[in-house]
C-alpha cells in the first residue's frame, strides 16, 4: 500500500520491550489513521471496565496518511487512550514534530502500554527504541523537560511530555509539545503519567511512503504558499484565534461567571486587539503557515502562549479581565501540563459553589492570585481542595452535592469549551452530542446558526448542520490528522483534501468516501460508550442543566430573557438521533451499524447492551 | 444616513478602525458598506444588524448598529 508505512510499533513499558506490528490495507482503508487508527486498536484491545489509570489502558499515538508531509495543515498528532475523566473514549490532536519524526521512522501508530517501574522517557530512533531514565525531570514542568530534552538530542526530535498534573494523574492533564501546545484534553496527560511516562522523544530518517512523491511534493509545498497569502491578505494571525472573544462578546455567547453571564463590558480588556498589543512572539505548528500560537509577557514575566478558548475560561468565566494576569494562570496550566479548559471551568464552578453555599471556600471570582494558588494544589493534589479540583468538575459536583451538577459546566465528565450557549441551541447540542465529551473541536454551528439560521430554532437543519461538521471536524481533520484553521478560517477548501489523499495513497476517493469513515468513528465511539456504561441514555447528550434555568437568563443584552428550552431542545436531539441513524437513547442501531461496516462491532457490543 | 459600526478581529486592520459611526449617503445594504469600509470580500464573513445575524444583502437602517466578524472555527 502507499501512503501509510503499514506498520505500527507497539511499546511495552513493564517489561522493555517494542516490536513492529503491520497492519493490513483494508484496515488503513476502514479507518484511515489518527482518530479512526486509535479509535479501532483501544476497542479491539481494551476490556470493558478496566482503570483508565492502571497499566492495562493504553495509550496511543496515531497518524495517517498524510501527516508530516508538506501540504497545509498536516503537522498534527492523535493521542488517545480510554479517558479518565469521562471513563470513555477520549483523545486529542496537537502540533508536533511527532507527526513527521514517526513516519520517517517508518510508522503510522504508537501502541503504549504496561507501566514502567520508575520514571521513563522512551528514546525512539527508526526502529530502535530506548527506554531512559527520566527520574532527572520528574516532578518538573514541560518547559524544563522539553528543554532537558532538547538539550540532549537538539531541537529536531519529535517531543510529546507531561508536567506534574500529569505525573499526579490530575483527571484534565493533557500531553505537551512545544512545537505546538497540548492535547488529549480528556487526560491523556494523567494516562502518560499512571504509566511512570514523562515523555516521548521519536527522530526518523526514512521516506514519505507517498504514492507520487513528486507531485505530492509540489501541490503540497505550493498550497502551503497559498495558505501563507491568503492569511497574509486577511490579516488573520495578526489576533490569531482570540479575534472571536469580542465576537462572542457581542452576540451574547462569552463565558463570564461560571457561564451565568453571556457578555461583560470589561471584555475588550483581554481580547484580539490587546493580545495583539501585547506580543513578543508568534509560534505555529510543523508545516504551517498561518501561525496561531501568540505569545505575550504574563504577570510573573513568564512568556505564555494565548489563544481564545483559555483567554475565555481562564479570564471573563473567572471574571478576570487583566490580560497579563489571564497569562500567567495559562503559563501555570502549561508548565504543569493542565488543561487551560478544564481548569477554567473547574475553577468557576468552584467559586460558584462557594457563593451558592453549597460548599465552604475562600475563593472568589476576580481573585487571580487565589485562581494561581489553586491551579498549583490541583498540579500536586495537595490536600483536600487540590484533590477535589483535580477531579474535574463532574466529580466535583457529585461529591459537593446541592443540585451543583446543574452548574457544573461539563458534558459526560469533560468540561466545555469556550462559548455559551444559554440561547443557542445547536452549539449546545454540538457540545452534548460530542462522543468524548464537551468539546468544541467536533462541530462549531454557532457562526452558522447566527447567520444562516434563526438562533431560536431547534429544527432539524441545525442537527443536519451539527452532523456534516462532526463529519469535517470530529472526521476527515482527526483521522487524516491535519489542521482545520486553513479550512474554515481562510476558506481554504475541503476540496483540497482528497487531493492530497490521492497523491498520498493512490487512492480516488469522493467526499461521500470520507464521511462515511467519519460516521463510522463516531458510531464506534458511541459503542465504546455504552460498552463501558451499559445503562447510557440520551441524557448523555444533554448539555449543563444551567443553560434551562430561567432564573439564569440575562436581564439585559441581546438574549435578555431567553433560555433554552428542555422540550425542543429534545426534538433537536431526536433530529439528530434520526438523521445519524441512532435509537432514542443515543446509540447506533444495527441496521446504522451494518450499513457502516460495523457488523461485528455491533456483535460485540451487544455482549454488553443491546441494539435495536 | 448615520449607522454605527463595529469591526472584529483581522478586519480591524482593513477597515482602520475598531468602532466608529459612519454615515452613508443614501440607502445601502451590509454589502454595500463593506464596500465603503473597503472590507476584502473574498473571505466569508458574520454580520449583525442590532444583535441579530443578517446576510449581505439586508437593508441598512439610520441608527442601526452593525458589528462586521471573520467567520470563526474557535480555537
Amino acid at each position: 500500500m502507499k501512503g501509510w508505512t503499514g506498520n505500527f510499533i507497539r511499546i511495552n513499558l513493564t517489561d522493555r520491550t517494542y516490536q513492529k506490528e503491520p497492519y493490513s490495507e483494508e484496515f488503513a482503508k476502514k479507518w484511515v489513521g489518527g482518530r479512526g487508527f486509535a479509535l479501532k486498536i483501544l476497542w479491539d484491545e481494551l476490556k470493558p471496565g478496566i482503570d483508565p489509570l492502571g497499566p492495562k489502558n493504553k495509550l496511543i499515538v496515531a497518524l495517517g496518511p498524510i501527516s508530516g508531509a508538506p501540504a497545509p495543515n498536516t503537522g498534527k498528532a492523535v493521542v488517545a487512550a480510554k479517558s479518565p475523566i469521562t471513563g470513555g473514549y477520549g483523545d486529542g490532536n496537537l502540533g508536533t514534530r511527532v507527526s513527521i519524526e514517526l513516519r520517517k521512522a517508518g510508522y503510522d501508530a504508537m501502541i503504549i502500554e504496561g507501566k514502567a517501574e520508575k520514571p521513563t522517557y522512551i528514546y525512539m530512533q527508526d526502529d530502535e527504541v530506548e527506554f531512559l531514565s527520566a527520574e532527572e525531570v520528574w516532578g518538573k514542568g514541560t518547559y524544563a523537560t522539553n528543554d532537558w530534552i532538547y538539550k540532549k538530542y537538539g531541537k529536531s526530535v519529535g517531543v510529546l511530555n507531561i508536567g506534574q498534573g500529569g505525573e499526579n494523574m490530575v483527571s484534565y492533564a493533557v500531553v505537551r509539545s512545544l512545537e505546538g501546545r497540548a492535547g488529549g484534553r480528556p487526560g491523556m496527560g494523567a494516562v502518560m503519567g499512571s504509566k511512570n511516562l514523562k515523555a516521548i522523544v521519536v527522530k526518523g530518517s526514512k521516506e514519505y511512503p507517498l504514492a507520487e512523491p513528486e507531485e505530492y511534493k509540489k501541490r503540497g509545498t505550493q498550497d502551503l504558499k497559498k495558505v501563507a497569502e491568503i492569511d497574509k491578505k486577511s490579516g488573520w494571525s495578526i489576533q490569531g484565534t482570540n479575534g472571536v472573544l469580542a465576537w462572542c462578546n457581542e452576540v451574547a455567547a462569552l463565558p463570564v461567571h461560571n457561564f451565568r453571564g453571556t457578555h461583560h463590558p470589561d471584555a475588550w480588556k483581554v481580547d484580539g486587539v490587546r493580545l495583539n498589543d501585547a506580543r513578543i512572539a508568534t509560534y505555529g505548528c510543523p508545516n504551517c503557515t498561518m501561525r496561531c500560537g501568540i505569545t505575550m509577557h504574563d504577570a510573573e514575566g513568564h512568556e505564555s502562549e494565548l489563544d481564545y478558548e483559555n483567554i475565555g475560561l481562564l479570564g471573563p468565566n473567572l471574571d478576570i479581565f487583566d490580560l497579563p494576569q489571564v497569562a500567567s494562570l495559562n503559563w501555570l496550566c502549561d508548565e504543569y501540563g493542565i488543561d487551560t479548559m478544564s481548569s477554567g471551568c473547574v475553577l468557576s464552578f468552584y467559586a460558584d459553589a462557594i457563593e451558592q453555599g453549597a460548599i465552604d471556600g475562600d475563593f472568589k471570582f476576580g481573585d487571580a492570585e487565589k485562581a494561581k494558588e489553586l491551579l498549583t494544589l490541583v498540579a500536586y493534589r495537595k490536600g483536600a481542595v487540590g484533590s477535589l479540583l483535580a477531579e474535574g468538575t463532574r466529580k466535583m459536583a457529585r461529591k459537593i452535592g446541592k443540585n451543583s451538577i446543574a452548574y457544573a459546566m461539563q458534558v459526560k465528565g469533560l468540561e466545555v469549551a469556550a462559548y455559551n450557549c444559554k440561547f443557542v441551541p445547536g452549539m449546545a447540542l454540538a457540545f452534548a452530542t460530542s462522543p468524548i465529551g464537551g468539546h468544541h473541536k467536533e462541530a462549531w454551528i454557532i457562526t452558522f446558526e447566527l447567520r444562516e439560521s434563526k438562533r431560536d430554532s431547534y429544527g432539524p437543519e441545525k442537527a443536519q448542520k451539527v452532523i456534516d461538521l462532526q463529519r469535517i471536524r470530529g472526521g476527515l481533520f482527526e483521522y487524516m490528522p491535519a489542521c482545520r484553521f486553513p479550512w474554515i478560517e481562510l476558506g481554504w477548501g475541503i476540496e483540497n483534501y482528497p487531493v492530497y489523499f490521492q497523491k498520498a495513497t493512490g487512492l480516488n476517493w469522493s467526499l461521500d468516501d470520507f464521511w462515511k469513515v467519519g460516521d463510522r468513528i463516531y458510531a464506534l465511539m458511541k459503542f465504546f460508550w455504552a460498552r463501558e456504561f451499559p445503562n447510557c441514555n440520551r441524557t448523555d447528550d444533554y448539555p449543563p442543566a444551567v443553560w434551562f434555568d430561567p432564573a439564569n437568563a440575562d436581564t439585559e443584552g441581546p438574549i435578555a430573557g431567553k433560555v433554552l428550552d428542555w422540550d425542543k431542545y429534545n426534538e433537536l436531539l431526536d433530529h439528530f438521533y434520526r438523521l445519524r441513524g441512532w435509537d432514542e437513547r443515543g446509540i447506533p442501531t444495527r441496521k446504522t451499524a451494518r450499513a457502516l461496516d460495523l457488523a461485528q462491532e455491533a456483535a460485540d457490543v451487544e455482549k454488553f447492551f443491546k441494539l435495536k | 444616513m448615520k449607522v454605527q459600526v463595529k469591526v472584529i478581529g483581522y478586519l480591524i486592520h482593513q477597515a482602520g478602525f475598531g468602532e466608529k459611526e459612519v454615515e452613508i449617503s443614501g440607502p445601502a445594504t451590509a454589502d454595500e458598506l463593506l464596500t465603503i469600509l473597503h472590507i476584502e470580500k473574498s473571505l466569508p464573513k458574520f454580520l449583525t444588524r442590532n444583535g441579530q445575524g443578517i446576510t449581505p444583502a439586508e437593508k441598512l437602517e439610520d441608527g442601526d448598529r452593525v458589528v462586521i466578524a471573520p467567520l470563526y472555527s474557535g480555537g
